[in-house]
C-alpha cells in the first residue's frame, strides 16, 4: 500500500508553470510596422505579405471601433496561415478587446438551436466597459505558506499574510487562489491587490521596505509604498464584460430555484432586449462604453444556409461585432442546399464581405516557419536537417513537416544527441506516413482491407 | 437627513411577519435595494438588520449584515479561493436601549493597545492598535441617518474575552428617530406564522 502511494507521488508534477505549446502559440502579433507595412519575419509571422497588410487595415478598423457588422473572409488553401492571421489579429488587439474564436461546426448542439449558438457567439464578442464598485484587498505580502498533502494528491491549503502600515491579517487560501498566486509569481515583499468579486490578482510592485534586499530584481521592478489604512477597501474599478455575460447574470433563475439551475441554456429574447436597452441607457449616461470586438469563425463552410441567412440579418445590427471567417474550400455546395457557390457561402453574404486571400508559402518562407516552430518547441536542428525538412514541407505539407519536429527531436534525444540531424528526420519520415504516402499505400493494398467490396458505392456517395 | 430616512422607510414596500418571538420586516426600496429588520417582541429593540443591493450589472448581491452577528458562510470561498482566517478579527454590531455597540471579536491584545477616536471629518469611528495589528474604520449609519456626526465624548470601550467592546451613547435625536420608525414597523400588517415547530413536514 505504502509503495503504491510513493509511486503516485512521483507521477504528480507541478504543471501550473508549464505553458503548453499549441499549433499557433508562436504567434504574438501581425508583425506590422507603424505604417502597417508587414515585416518579412516578425512576431512569429512569415510571408503572406498582402494578406497581413489587409489584416492590418482591418485591425485599424476594429481599433477605431466605429464600424460595426463588417465581415471579412480569409480564403486560402489548407496550411497557408489563415488561422495564424486571425490569431495575430487577436494578439494585436490585446486582452481588453473581446475576441471569440469558434469553429463552424461548434454551433451544432442538442442543447440549443443554431441561431442561439450564433447569437451567443456574437454577444460574446461585444464588450461593455463599465465602472463598478467592488471590494478589493490591497496589501503587502508578508508570507505565503502552502501545504501540500503528503500523498501528493488532493486539495492544497495555504495561508497568506498581508499587511498595511496599520494592520495585518491572515487569509486562508483555496486551490484556485494558490494556483493564481503561483502563476503571478507572488512572493513576500510584493504589493498586490485581489479583486474580491473576480479573484483577479494584480501585482503593483515591490515594497520600498524591501528595496535593500539583495534580490535579483530586474530593471523593470517597480517599488511602491506599503498601502495605508484598512486591507479591504471599496474601489471603483473599470471592468470589461461581454454582453453575453450580462445576459447570463440577468437570466439566472432567482430565489431558491437558482440552486437547481446549472447551465443557462437558451436565453430569452425578452432578457436580451432588456439588456440592450439597459446598455444603451448606460451609454447615454456616460456610465459605460461599448467595445466592439471580433468574432472569428473558422471552417465557415460548415455553417448551413439558415446560419448564413441569420448572419446576413445579424450583421446589420448596430451592436454587431466585426466577423472574421476562414475557409479552405473552393467552389462547393452550400450546406443544407443543392446549390454550389464560391467558398460554400451564398452570394448575397459574400457580397457583404471583404475577401482576403492567402497563397501557398514559398520554400524560403517554409524554412523560416519551421525555424520558428523549432524554437517554439525547444528543439535544436542542424542546417542540413532543416533543409531536408523544408523539402518535405514543400513536397507534402507544412503541417506534416511541423509534426516531424518534435518527433525527430525525441528520436535524437534517444541517441543522446542535443541536435536533430538529417538521420533523425529521415527516421521519422519513414516511421510516420504523410497523407500522400498513406493514400498510395491504401491503393496498393486495398484488396486486403475489410469491406473492400463496398468500395465503389461508398466512394460515389462521398464524391457526390 | 432625518426626514429623508423616515420618508424612505415610509415609501418602501413592507412585508411583516412574527416568528420565533421576533417581529420581522422586509423592506423593498425603489432602487432595487432590500432591507430586513428583526425586532425583539419583548423589548422592541432591533436585533438584526441586513441589506442587499443589486450589482451594477443586475446580479443579486449577497446579504450584508449591518446589525447582529455576521452570516457564518457569506463568503464564496469555493469559487474565489480566499477568505479571512477563522482567527481574524470581525465586527458584530448591536443596538441596546441606550447605546450603539460594536464587538470586535478575536482581538487578543490587552486594553492599553487600542485607541478609539471619533473622526467627524470622515463620519466614522476609527480603531487603531499601537502594535499595528488591527485597524478599522467603523461607519455609524444610525448617526448618519439622523444627520449627526460622531462625538468623542460619547465613546467608551472595554476589553474582555478576546473581545473589544465599544459603546456609543445614543444621542436623543437617534432615539427619537428610532421611535418613529418603530411606529411605522408596528403599523405593518403581520402574518402570524406561528412558530416553526407547528409545521409538520411529511
Amino acid at each position: 500500500m505504502a509503495s503504491v502511494a510513493a509511486a503516485k507521488v512521483q507521477e504528480v508534477r507541478e504543471i501550473t508553470r508549464i505553458e503548453r505549446i499549441g499549433a499557433h502559440s508562436h504567434i504574438r502579433g501581425l508583425g506590422l510596422d507603424d505604417s502597417l507595412e508587414p515585416r518579412h519575419v516578425s512576431q512569429g509571422m512569415v510571408g503572406q505579405l498582402s494578406a497581413r497588410r489587409a489584416a492590418g487595415v482591418v485591425l485599424e478598423m476594429i481599433k477605431e471601433g466605429k464600424i460595426a457588422g463588417r465581415a471579412i473572409l480569409l480564403a486560402g488553401q489548407p496550411g497557408t496561415g489563415k488561422t495564424a492571421i486571425a490569431m495575430g489579429i487577436a494578439q494585436a488587439l490585446g486582452p481588453d478587446t473581446p475576441f471569440t474564436s469558434m469553429a463552424g461546426s461548434e454551433i451544432y448542439s442538442l442543447e440549443f438551436s443554431k441561431t442561439e449558438a450564433l447569437t451567443q457567439a456574437i454577444r460574446k464578442s461585444i464588450g461593455v466597459r463599465i465602472k463598478e464598485e467592488t471590494e478589493i484587498i490591497e496589501g503587502e505580502v508578508v508570507e505565503i505558506q502552502v501545504e501540500r498533502p503528503a500523498t501528493g494528491v488532493g486539495t492544497k491549503v495555504g495561508k497568506l499574510t498581508l499587511k498595511t502600515t496599520e494592520m495585518e491579517t491572515i487569509y486562508d487560501l483555496g486551490n484556485k487562489m494558490i494556483e493564481s498566486l503561483m502563476k503571478e509569481k507572488v512572493k513576500a515583499g510584493d504589493v498586490i491587490t485581489i479583486d474580491k468579486a473576480t479573484g483577479k490578482i494584480s501585482r503593483l510592485g515591490r515594497s520600498f521596505t524591501r528595496a535593500r534586499d539583495y534580490d535579483a530584481t530586474g530593471p523593470q521592478t517597480r517599488f511602491v509604498q506599503c498601502p495605508e489604512g484598512e486591507l479591504q477597501k471599496r474601489k471603483e474599478v473599470v471592468h470589461t464584460v461581454t454582453v453575453h455575460e450580462v445576459d447570463v447574470i440577468n437570466s439566472r433563475t432567482h430565489g431558491f430555484l437558482a440552486l437547481f439551475s446549472g447551465d443557462t441554456g437558451e436565453i430569452k429574447a425578452e432578457v436580451r432586449e432588456q439588456i440592450n436597452s439597459k446598455v444603451a441607457e448606460w451609454r447615454e449616461e456616460g456610465k459605460a462604453e461599448i467595445v466592439p470586438g471580433v468574432l472569428f469563425i473558422d471552417e465557415v463552410h460548415m455553417l448551413d444556409i439558415e446560419c448564413f441567412s441569420f448572419l446576413n440579418r445579424a450583421l446589420e445590427n448596430e451592436m454587431a461585432p466585426v466577423v472574421i471567417m476562414a475557409t479552405n474550400r473552393g467552389i462547393t455546395r452550400i450546406r443544407g442546399t443543392n446549390y454550389k457557390s464560391p467558398h460554400g457561402i451564398p452570394i448575397d453574404l459574400l457580397d457583404r464581405m471583404i475577401i482576403v486571400s492567402t497563397s501557398p508559402y514559398q520554400e524560403k518562407e517554409l524554412k523560416e516557419i519551421l525555424k520558428i516552430r523549432c524554437e517554439e518547441e525547444d528543439c535544436e536542428m542542424t542546417d542540413d536537417a532543416l533543409t531536408v525538412l523544408t523539402r518535405i514541407a514543400l513536397e507534402t505539407s507544412l503541417r506534416y513537416a511541423i509534426q516531424l519536429i518534435t518527433t525527430a527531436s525525441l528520436v535524437s534525444r534517444k541517441r543522446k544527441s542535443t541536435e536533430v540531424d538529417i538521420d533523425d528526420v529521415k527516421r521519422v519520415y519513414s516511421l510516420f506516413l504523410d497523407e500522400n504516402r498513406s493514400a498510395q499505400f491504401l491503393k496498393e493494398y486495398q484488396d486486403e482491407f475489410m469491406f473492400n467490396e463496398l468500395e465503389d458505392e461508398s466512394m460515389e456517395v462521398s464524391a457526390g | 437627513m432625518a426626514q429623508t430616512w423616515l420618508e424612505k422607510i415610509k415609501k418602501s414596500e413592507k412585508i411583516g411577519l412574527i416568528q420565533d418571538g421576533k417581529r420581522k420586516v422586509h423592506y423593498r426600496f425603489r432602487e432595487g435595494e432590500e432591507m430586513v429588520e428583526e425586532y425583539s417582541m419583548d423589548t422592541d429593540v432591533l436585533v438584526r438588520r441586513a441589506w442587499r443591493k443589486r450589482g451594477t450589472l443586475g446580479a443579486d448581491g449577497i446579504w450584508e449584515v449591518e446589525i447582529g452577528d455576521p452570516e457564518p458562510n457569506s463568503s464564496n470561498f469555493e469559487s474565489l479561493g480566499i477568505k479571512e482566517s477563522n482567527s481574524a478579527p470581525f465586527v458584530a454590531r448591536r443596538i441596546t436601549k441606550s447605546n450603539l455597540e460594536w464587538r470586535i471579536r478575536n482581538l487578543p491584545y490587552s486594553l492599553d493597545v487600542y485607541t478609539v477616536t471619533a473622526e467627524p471629518e470622515n463620519r466614522c469611528i476609527t480603531v487603531r492598535t499601537s502594535n499595528k495589528k488591527y485597524f478599522k474604520k467603523l461607519s455609524v449609519p444610525d448617526l448618519e441617518r439622523a444627520g449627526l456626526l460622531p462625538e468623542q465624548g460619547r465613546i467608551k470601550f472595554t476589553h474582555q474575552h478576546n473581545t473589544l467592546i465599544i459603546t456609543y451613547q445614543k444621542p436623543s435625536e437617534v432615539i427619537q428617530l428610532e421611535k418613529k420608525i418603530l411606529e411605522e414597523v408596528k403599523a405593518v400588517k403581520v402574518a402570524h406564522d406561528g412558530d416553526a415547530s407547528k409545521c409538520n413536514p411529511s
